[in-house]
């Protein structure tokens, strides 16, 4: 549950946050109301590339973490508020916390999802 | 969602009247930097590559003067709503090529699962789409003159 460079966890939030992006370009409900109040989602295939340039600057071994825990969750990122995991509400250790300002990408010990320190 | 509701979403510290920047990616950078500021976050460029990203996948600038940048991040915990007025505007690669002037960036979480974000952005696009609207943000000059705006709009 530890491990990675500084910016790593960065890069995983900026990708997760490129996922939802192009998730909600590509659902029609979302998309429909978006283009009903006048935007223009013409750049879909733009994103995709910068997803794919984003993944390529994430270390192997984070990505397939990270696509191995979207496969099972939504977001497979969620923040930590009040020692609380929010994907699962499960209690965080308190030295999570000072963990994740050595730059350590850590997992709730109760879901799995990774956890973001905001 | 009301225009009462609406105008609850803005706050004071969140408002600029005077934007500096003179190009897209500097006036996204100097809004996020307020929002930043505003809520002790750590990760700006996380918050501006979002943004920037949406950009590519389409100019949030829907003419007429007017742009809603927005998206979701994880790098922010509420929904937020930041208003910037750009009194020379700004390239924004609207739709009409005009300078945009009247800024209403909306950032939310991913967890902001009833959407809420969408209908402040389509209460905020309905809001602005008079011309009488659109005149009397281009004339604000302060947040108490955005609340009586929101204010007059609810009536």
């Amino acid at each position: 549950m530890t491990e990675q460079k500084e910016d790593q966890a960065s890069l995983l939030v900026a990708l997760q946050d490129l996922d939802l992006m192009i998730k909600e370009a590509e659902d029609t409900d979302t998309s429909s109301e978006l283009k009903g109040m006048g935007f223009k989602l013409d750049g879909l295939a733009e994103l995709r590339l910068a997803r794919d340039n984003l993944a390529k600057r994430v270390t192997p071994q984070l990505l397939n973490r990270y696509e191995r825990v979207s496969k099972n969750y939504d977001r497979a990122l969620v923040p930590v508020t009040g020692n609380l995991c929010l994907g699962c509400f499960a209690k965080i250790p308190t030295s999570f916390k000072s963990l994740s300002g050595k730059a350590k990408i850590l997992t709730c010990e109760s879901c799995g999802r990774i956890l973001y320190f905001p | 969602m009301t225009p009462q509701e609406l105008a609850g979403y803005f706050k004071e510290p969140l408002c600029i009247f005077g934007l500096k920047a003179d190009n897209k990616r500097d006036a996204l950078s100097e809004m996020v930097d307020c929002i930043c500021a505003e809520f002790d976050l750590k990760d700006k460029e996380i918050i501006l590559e979002m943004l920037l990203n949406r950009e590519s996948l389409g100019s949030t600038a829907l003419g007429k003067g007017v742009a809603f940048p927005h998206g979701r991040t994880l790098a922010i915990q509420d929904l937020s709503l930041l208003f910037a007025k750009s009194e020379k505007g700004i390239d924004f690669d609207a739709v009409d090529k005009k300078p945009t002037h009247l800024f209403f960036l909306i950032i939310a979480p991913p967890q902001d699962t009833d959407n809420l974000y969408l209908q402040v952005l389509g209460q905020m696009v309905d809001l602005i789409k008079s011309d009488a609207s659109r005149k009397r943000f281009l004339e604000a000059s302060s947040f108490e003159d955005l609340q009586a705006i929101l204010g007059q709009e609810g009536e």
